[in-house]
């Protein structure tokens, strides 16, 4: 007799389970799949540093411009790669939906699981080189920058399951995201902090919500900057609107996406 | 014990809507082994898949106490870029095993499906042969109250198809199966009563001598 779990156990074990798939096949994918999952966010650093300085000289800023990068790619591609990876969660584990534990969502809380933990992991290895090739790594304000973090992860994960519910059913939308996540990279605070743009940029870019937890996050990580610029109200209704109505797609198309 | 109740499950073609089934009431008594029969297009997959939870009744409801298989079929439900091992493991922690049970599992399944080196490659280097083998090796090394087959006896070579015949008969003696299949000698050899779909209906008969009368004359 297979003895009956209850709900919470049979979704930690599908959890442990699909977590240590998504990792090994993260690093299992061609021979450098580990190397590049840790090192592609060093070389995108490198390469804009050295356009910055090429461009526009070192030291006009107040903060370290390498970490400032540092610290915005990580979180932007800590999104992107939740966004990414979770529209395309469904039909990529289709063939796992025979077992009936396996609920379509906990693919997508897998994935986005893994890429915290790698998030996690290269930031470690960031703040240990910072750290080594003495770095200005200070923090100004630990707490709210992990708040900013968890922020933007909800954030991301209802965005997430919003378009993976809505690419089930509409073919075009992991195309239309690749697309626009390049016009996100450049409209993001990434390579820049909002104030020190002209104030008719500023309004149109604050339409755009993932700018304003980047503020939340450079904002209290450094001494020079801060979150005046931010929103809060803003990306709060963003959030919690692509959460209602991604969950409420979901849930009333579960078993369409199972029986795919 | 599995009850049906009122069920209806139909699907959009460009021929207008099929019905599988149309409003259907059945109670299947408990520990029997039951023979699922019918023409090609008849359903009895997708009531299989409907027994196994990962298909759902458009109307009606599906009731039943006792534990389910996934479905095994022909498709396997393996990934293919993970080793056949690794995806043993990780239907075992699907279900929640320990790392003793998970390895104990393991050595099983290497045994039962004889795959030698191929248990430790990329399923997609697999055979469908091969698949079928991991995949019913890997569901008798659990306990459900009922194992839900679906053809998977009838591939692999012969050898191997008498040894799984062998196993799973030595397996219902603690558990029951839901078995779909067109080999009338191995669903005498195995149930004790047969369903036979037909029409979006479904009928019980309780000698499953009586079910492949029936399916035969429907063929005719």
């Amino acid at each position: 007799m297979i003895k009956k779990r209850g709900s919470l156990k049979i979704f930690l074990a599908v959890q442990n389970a699909l977590f240590l798939r998504e990792l090994s096949m993260r690093f299992s994918s061609g021979r450098m799949g580990m190397f590049w999952t840790f090192f592609e966010p060093f070389f995108q650093i490198f390469i804009f540093v050295l356009i910055k300085m090429m461009l526009f000289g070192s030291g006009d800023n107040d903060f370290d411009f390498a970490v400032f990068l540092a610290l915005n790619f990580t979180a932007f591609n800590l999104f992107k790669n939740i966004v990414v990876k979770s529209i395309a969660s469904f039909k990529a584990n289709k063939a796992l939906f025979l077992y009936k534990q396996v609920k379509p969502i906990d693919t997508i809380i897998a994935r986005s699981l893994v890429e915290i933990f790698i998030t996690m992991t290269i930031i470690t290895i960031f703040l240990f080189l910072g750290f080594y090739f003495d770095f200005d790594i200070s923090i100004k304000d630990l707490t709210m920058v992990v708040f900013g973090f968890i922020y933007l992860i909800i954030f991301s994960l209802s965005l997430g399951i919003f378009l993976a519910v809505i690419n089930v059913f509409v073919d075009s939308v992991s195309k239309l995201i690749n697309f626009s996540m390049t016009a996100l990279m450049f409209s993001s605070a990434i390579f820049y902090s909002v104030d020190r743009l002209p104030l008719d940029l500023q309004n149109i870019l604050s339409y755009n919500p993932l700018l304003h937890f980047m503020e939340i996050i450079h904002g209290f990580y450094f001494e020079a900057l801060d979150d005046s610029f931010v929103s809060y109200q803003y990306i709060s209704i963003w959030t919690l609107s692509l959460l209602y109505i991604g969950l409420w797609l979901y849930v009333k198309l579960e078993n369409r996406i199972i029986s795919l | 014990m599995i009850v049906l109740k009122n069920v209806s499950k139909s699907f959009k073609t460009k021929h207008g809507r099929k019905y599988i089934l149309k409003d259907v009431t059945i109670t299947l008594p408990p520990h029997k082994n039951i023979g699922i029969l019918g023409q090609n297009g008849a359903g009895k997959s997708t009531i299989m898949r409907m027994l196994g939870q990962i298909e759902f009744p458009d109307k009606g409801r599906i009731e039943s106490d006792r534990s389910f298989s996934w479905p095994l079929g022909l498709s396997g439900g393996f990934v293919g870029n993970m080793t056949g091992k690794s995806n043993i493991k990780f239907v075992c922690r699907l279900y929640g095993k320990s790392a003793k049970e998970i390895k104990r599992i393991v050595d099983y399944v290497k045994e039962f499906s004889e795959l030698g080196d191929y248990f430790y490659m990329p399923i997609k280097t697999y055979s469908s042969g091969m698949k079928s083998r991991l995949s019913f090796g890997l569901s008798l090394s659990f306990d459900f109250d009922y194992l839900l087959i679906d053809e998977t006896l009838s591939v692999g070579d012969a050898r191997f198809r008498k040894k799984s015949k062998e196993a799973l008969l030595k397996k219902i003696e603690t558990c029951n199966v839901l078995l779909v299949s067109h080999d009338m000698g191995t669903l005498r050899d195995i149930c004790d009563v047969g369903i036979v779909v037909k029409d979006g209906k479904m009928r019980y008969y309780d000698n499953i001598n009586s079910a492949i009368d029936e399916y035969v004359k429907i063929n005719k």
